[in-house]
């Protein structure tokens, strides 16, 4: 029986625009340094480190790791895509779980290049071939940006399915710059109207400019222990994992010839799951959200893929408001990736730092108000999926 | 959590404060820091009686507490005693809280004076009294939060408060107003409106409701909007039993008639929607914003009149939407039949105008550039494009002047683009003309046409506007004609001419005919109007060619029938200008006046684009590398470098554009081969421009960049690609040294393919083709034998037999092979050229099959076509044809521009289809809009609004061919970006009506 994960410390620096935020080790530093003193535990009861980023050669870890502190202590450089920090995450709440730790540390950041997403080893196979390939044969290549070709064509494929609108798809966006002009943390704060979103420059139909997360830079930690560590320094009633699960692609991303499968549909919906079975409670449980919403038409999908809502009803579930205040849910109240930002490597560990908050009920002007059961989903293409369930008793 | 609104040392007043609302906003000011002065006369809620208890029990309520207050019972009429006590006590005003009133409910009717003046004097008499003695020390001070207290009834009404709303919604506008005068000296004011169980509430309030309106509900707004912090000012708040919001004007976007004419309540009327409807509006927060309209309409002047038929204002200046057409020798040859030419078919003059062929090389009549513009008419009144402010239908005008000028002689073929203006508009009386410009331009997008129709309306004038130019012009000299012409029209003549776009059925339709009043169809007037300047051209142009007529203006004077005779008689006019009329012979009567013809001196030509070809291709210039070089560069690097193929082991193809060439570097056996055209198989194909992919090749352009903005286009393997990062190991000298071999080391360079006598921008036609055909069977002795059948081409309107039996024969013409291929002939060029892919073309539609359709992969050889070879064969195929190294043979004919728009006649087709079932329309059930390049339609199915689109499906002409004729299904196209679904995008799922359509 894996023993019970605590997640007693979180910080993450305020995101900000490449070229525009300190380097890496030194974001990493102040998120690590915010977790420690929120959990009020010194480095050095730490035992294990785990670092996640994306772009940067090896041992970015150490070198950021080592500014918090040099115990000597094993650290681990975690590289999954976009789902990189709660991938990181799963590897310290597994070592916690497993009995192989008391107290870990996780670390999540990327400095990330402005501009689209590209490939950086051009003299090799690259991972995504298989799913650029699937692209090629349902869609054609388009000269818009790899990753909204991808996401936008999982919402076109969606549309034609259900006619959905694209004002839709426009009001995801909406809603996430609403809630990010109350979060201190987020890259985009201006409020913006559905016209406004609609009226951008299209990037892939039916994905226009201010439905893309742009590159961002950040860094976001936690720190988790077991509950004898707990109990050891007097921390009453932490946040914990109630349930947790990755899965990668199965079949059915290349096989089954449609795109809302190549962007992970079902990997998303099979590790929400497992993470409803494992905590012995369904989405209706859930109170507050935060999910991998790097294009709107990944949100959408998502509100499928998590059971918030049925599939097919989606559009529904974003004009009957229910996922934000007032609403059956509050997804992505940080503003998400569309607002907040995306740092690939610190993405997970944002979102999870973004929970905590609202489970001990600190989220200020964004609390959701007595949020009990929170909801994390993270994705990345190539691919790997992390589905965690956090709770507060 | 936000910081405690702290009112310290802060003074307010707060009027009718002993109860009710005003004693909770005492208190709560009181419990926040402030020091109050607690007004209240005591009288009872109709504003009967005075007593001092009920503001001395408030005041100690506060001191009991903890805070400050003084009691004062003075009436808000005397609002000065009351900024007095203020003074005295605490020697300073910052807040006044408006609060006190009184009711005096009763139904209009039996309303009196006294209940009317009485709510006055308190309301909005005491509301000015307090806050006017209090103005002069905020003022001072800088510095002044005043909250006035309006009510839903003065908002909205309310049965039996006439007096009480009327002072309520008075208030308001008081506090607008103090609003803008109190901005720049920091006196802040707004205005709730309470709901609240008070004093005045409970009598008509039940008992739950008044529970849940606690004035201290209300009074946290009092707080917020009195609060130093505050800046919002002259707004307007409803609040009450928790509900917190505040109101704004809301302005539909309404109905502006432009100034200087006469409005009517019928205009009105007729705009009653515009000026009621909400679904576009705006919030006016000051005068000036409300005035915006208004200004804006004087700012645009007076209006230029017009009636029910036409408004000027909206119709000028109006332009519509492009009209794109072709025509090639076809048409032009139509339209000479249709305006009398060749009449004598051994004439040569006259068989330039019909015959593509003529020795003399073919002439196209300058009238023909009128048939742009008139398809341009027809076609968008068809599909419903009219001008706004023109009313009137085809029954009230007739064609009454036209202007027609070529910028320079016509070709035989082109692709053209019409833009047309609405550019002026005369009030004749009785009658108003409409001049429409059309200019057309060619696929350069230079001008070649200029056309001016002169539309006349009847019954269309009488507004009084300006009647623009009246005098007759080109008006025959008193002296007998130069020349006349006599020409005797055929009886079918109307039916051959309406074949070049004029569809009017008044020129087909002898019902129709007689209903406007005629005895049979008439003629044209722009048919007249072309026999009239093949005359001119015949009489006074140079050698009778019709080159040299550079504009024709024509009045419609009167009607021709078909078969009567038209005599033209013409009088020179300067050296280069004739005027002339026309008239019936048998009836005597002017049928064109006022006409002239203009011609120029010399021909004017097309732009030479030849010359920018051949230098950009760097054919001409000596040791420049060219894209040619870099790939041979390549070939010599992987040649000496065989790991690379090993790593890389992918076969690309690239296509180069402007000027064309194709290039493979094949990599899949080491060390790997480049070789021009295509060879293999591809595995990842690159399309750009030569340009570019110069940029790219010396480091000038990056190829990430390229493609992101479109300029590179990849298909295929598209991860491919990422392999060719060795083409950065090419170095300069490499290229160069390519360059030099080229060249032949430094001096004058040739490029390697040009032979003599062909020009360096000299595009292969299809006859060229054959020729390379024909001398590629004479090498290929054997090849015939083994694909044994016989090929019949249809190549846009000609057709060549390709006969591959025994010795094998190409041939022109023919008309049966066992498989027939047919496509246009820029397709096959393409084709042939290894520019286009059989199969895809074949799959889009574009190439058709027919008979034995196996057969066709036997033609594989075509695609091995030496292009090289193809150059010298053709240049002594022209040497053997024109020895002193003529241009163009007769028959080589550019070009042409690919196959016409299809949508037309698919959308004819669909209607038909729905007429004959309506079952299909109740599948449907929805108002869907196509609109397909240039052509939009409207089908309004299952009884449906077709003014309501449901959807509006975006699609190219090939596209659309594809999804009627089964080759392409709408899903995969939308999956494409390829259909475009605006509205209801399910609605594309029933598509199926469109199967199997054409």
């Amino acid at each position: 029986m894996p023993r019970k994960v605590n997640v007693i410390g979180v910080g993450m620096v305020p995101f900000a625009k490449p070229g525009k935020s300190e380097e890496y080790h030194v974001m990493a530093r102040k998120a690590g340094q915010a977790a420690l003193a929120d959990a009020k535990v010194p480095f050095t009861e730490v035992q294990q480190a785990y670092a996640g980023y994306v772009f940067g050669d090896s041992t970015c870890g150490q070198r950021a790791i080592y500014e918090l502190g040099q115990t000597g202590i094993p650290v681990f450089n975690v590289n999954n895509n976009c789902s990189t920090g709660s991938s990181a995450l799963m590897l310290g709440a597994q070592a916690v779980a497993g009995g192989m730790a008391e107290c870990v540390i996780v670390v999540g950041f990327e400095q990330m290049e402005a501009g689209a997403l590209s490939a950086k080893w051009t003299d090799r196979t690259n991972p995504l071939d298989k799913f650029v390939n699937v692209m090629n044969e349902e869609q054609g290549f388009n000269s818009a940006p790899p990753a909204a070709q991808m996401f936008g064509g999982a919402g076109r494929e969606y549309r034609w399915k259900y006619g959905t609108k694209k004002e839709t798809f426009a009001k995801i966006s909406a809603k996430a710059r609403q809630h990010a002009s109350k979060n201190p943390y987020a890259l985009f704060k201006d409020v913006l109207s559905v016209e406004e979103i609609m009226a951008s420059p299209e990037v892939f139909d039916p994905l226009t400019r201010y439905q893309c997360c742009p590159p961002t830079c950040g860094a976001a930690a936690a720190v988790l222990c077991s509950d004898d560590f707990a109990k050891k320094h007097n921390i009453s009633k932490p946040v914990y994992i109630a349930a947790q699960a990755m899965t990668t692609d199965y079949p059915s991303t290349f096989e089954e010839h449609s795109m809302i499968k190549m962007v992970g549909y079902d990997m998303a919906k099979a590790a929400a799951k497992k993470v409803y079975e494992q905590a012995g409670v369904g989405p209706e449980a859930v109170q507050v959200v935060e999910l991998h919403d790097c294009f709107t038409a990944n949100e959408l999908l998502t509100y499928e893929a998590l059971g918030l809502c049925k599939e097919g009803e989606a559009e529904k579930f974003i004009w009957d408001g229910d996922n934000t205040y007032g609403g059956k849910y509050v997804t992505n109240p940080s503003g998400g990736l569309l607002s907040k930002g995306h740092p690939l490597g610190a993405t997970g560990l944002a979102q999870c730092t973004e929970l905590v908050w609202h489970l001990r009920g600190t989220a200020e002007a964004r609390q959701v108000e007595g949020a009990k059961i929170a909801l994390q989903h993270n994705l990345g293409l190539g691919g790997a999926c992390v589905v965690t369930m956090y709770r507060r008793d | 959590m936000s910081k405690e609104l702290r009112f310290d040392e802060k003074v307010a007043i707060v009027t009718g404060a002993g109860g009710g609302l005003g004693r909770s906003h005492a208190l709560l000011l009181a419990a926040r820091g402030a020091k109050v002065v607690v007004n209240d006369l005591g009288g009872s809620f109709t504003g009967d009686g005075k007593s001092s208890s009920a503001a001395d029990k408030v005041v100690a309520e506060i001191k009991e507490a903890g805070g400050q207050a003084v009691a004062n019972y003075d009436s808000v009429e005397d609002g000065d005693k009351i900024v007095k006590t203020a003074i005295d006590a605490f020697g300073r005003i910052d807040i006044v809280i408006n609060n006190a009133g009184i009711l005096r409910d009763v139904s209009f009717k039996k309303m009196t004076q006294a209940d009317w003046d009485l709510v006055y004097k308190v309301h909005v008499l005491g509301a000015f009294r307090v806050t006017h003695a209090a103005w002069p020390y905020m003022n001072d001070a800088g510095y002044g939060r005043i909250v006035n207290t309006a009510s839903a009834a003065g908002i909205y009404g309310n049965f039996g408060q006439a007096n009480y709303a009327m002072a309520k919604l008075g208030i308001h506008g008081f506090t607008q107003t103090l609003a803008a005068e109190g901005r720049k000296r920091n006196v802040i004011v707004n205005t709730i409106a309470p709901i609240a169980g008070s004093r005045m509430t409970e009598t008509v309030l039940p008992k739950e409701l008044l529970d849940a309106l606690k004035p201290e509900y209300v009074s946290a707004l009092v707080a917020r909007l009195a609060h130093e912090s505050n800046s919002d000012t002259g707004g307007l708040y409803e609040v009450g039993g928790g509900f917190f919001a505040k109101l704004r004007w809301e302005r539909s976007e309404g109905k502006t008639f432009r100034l200087g004419r006469s409005i009517t309540p019928e205009d009105v009327d007729a705009s009653w929607k515009d000026i009621t409807q909400f679904d576009k509006t705006t919030h006016p927060g000051s005068v000036a914003e409300s005035m915006q309209p208004i200004m804006g309409n004087v700012e645009a002047g007076p209006s230029k009149g017009g009636n029910a038929l036409i408004d000027v204002d909206a119709a000028l200046g109006y332009k519509y939407p492009e009209f794109t057409s072709s025509y090639d020798e076809r048409d032009v040859s139509l339209y000479a039949l249709g305006v009398g030419a060749a009449k004598d078919p051994t004439d040569e003059r006259d068989l330039q105008l019909v015959y593509e062929l003529s020795g003399k090389g073919m002439k196209v009549l300058p009238s023909f550039g009128v048939v742009p513009a008139i398809s341009m008419v027809f076609t968008q009144g068809k599909n419903g494009i009219q001008a706004p402010g023109l009313n009137f239908g085809l029954d009230r005008v007739l064609h009454g002047e036209q202007y027609t000028e070529v910028k320079r002689p016509l070709p035989r073929a082109g692709k053209l683009t019409t833009k047309a203006t609405v550019k002026n508009i005369y009030d004749k009386g009785k009658n108003a003309l409409v001049v429409t410009e059309f200019i057309t331009y060619d696929e350069h997008g230079d001008e070649l046409v200029k056309n001016e129709l002169t539309t006349f309306v009847r019954g269309g004038g009488g507004w009084g506007g300006e009647r623009g130019p009246s005098a007759d012009v080109n008006v025959p000299p008193d002296r007998a004609p130069d020349k006349v012409i006599e020409d005797k029209t055929s009886e079918n003549q109307a039916l051959l001419y309406r074949l070049s776009g004029d569809w009017n059925p008044l020129h087909a339709d002898p019902s129709f005919a007689k209903a406007f009043g005629f005895q049979k169809p008439i003629l044209h007037g722009l048919c007249s109007f072309g026999y009239a300047t093949r005359h001119v051209a015949q009489a006074f142009a140079p050698d009778g060619n019709p080159d040299y007529v550079k504009s024709i203006k024509a009045r419609f004077a009167s009607t021709v029938l078909p078969g009567e005779t038209l005599v033209t008689e013409m009088w020179k006019d300067g050296e280069h200008r004739v005027v002339f009329r026309t008239k019936v012979k048998e009836r005597g009567e002017v049928v064109i006046s006022n006409a002239a013809v203009e011609l120029h001196k010399e021909l004017p030509k097309a732009k030479d684009r030849s010359a920018k070809a051949a230098a950009s291709s760097g054919g001409a210039t000596a040791a420049v590398p060219n894209s040619a070089d870099i790939f041979r560069a390549i070939g010599a690097f992987v040649g000496g470098n065989p790991a690379t193929a090993e790593k890389v082991k992918t076969n690309f193809l690239f296509k180069l554009s402007a000027p064309e060439s194709a290039w493979t570097i094949d990599l899949t056996t080491p060390p790997g081969t480049v070789t021009e055209g295509v060879a293999g198989k591809a595995v990842c194909t690159l399309e750009m421009s030569d340009a570019d992919f110069m940029a790219m090749a010396t480091g000038q352009a990056d190829a990430m960049k390229l493609f992101s903005t479109g300029k590179l286009k990849i298909s295929g393997d598209v991860m491919a690609s990422q392999k060719l990062g060795f083409l950065k190991k090419l170095t300069p000298e490499m290229v160069l040294a390519e360059t030099k071999k080229r060249t032949g080391g430094a001096g004058a360079g040739v490029p390697p393919t040009a032979a003599a006598g062909v020009p360096a921008d000299y595009v292969p036609t299809t006859d060229d083709v054959f020729a390379v055909i024909e001398e590629y069977l004479k090498q290929n002795p054997d090849l015939a034998a083994k694909v044994n059948t016989t090929y019949l081409w249809k190549i846009g309107s000609k057709t060549w037999t390709l006969d591959l039996k025994g010795a094998g024969s190409v041939k022109a013409g023919g008309d049966a092979g066992e498989c027939t291929l047919e496509l246009t002939e820029d397709d096959f060029l393409a084709l042939t050229q290894g520019k286009a892919d059989a199969m895809k073309l074949f799959t889009t539609g574009k190439l058709k099959i027919s008979g034995n359709v196996m057969a066709s992969q036997k033609l594989q050889f075509l695609s091995k076509l030496d292009p090289t070879k193809a150059v010298e064969v053709i240049a002594k195929r022209r040497g053997a044809a024109a020895p002193a190294g003529a241009t163009a043979p007769a028959a080589a004919s550019a070009p042409k521009s690919s196959a016409e728009a299809q949508a037309p006649k698919i959308f004819a087709a669909l209607t038909k289809r729905l007429a004959d079932n309506p079952g299909l329309q109740n599948d449907v059930r929805a108002t869907l809009k196509f609109v397909v390049d240039g052509n939009e339609q409207t089908f309004a199915m299952g009884g449906n609004d077709p003014k309501k689109v449901d959807a509006t499906l975006t699609i190219n002409d090939a596209d659309l061919v594809a999804l009627v004729t089964g080759k392409a299904t709408a899903k995969n196209l939308f999956q494409h970006g390829q259909l475009k679904v605006e509205g209801d995008v399910t609605v594309a799922h029933r598509l199926g009506f469109l199967n199997k359509l054409v």
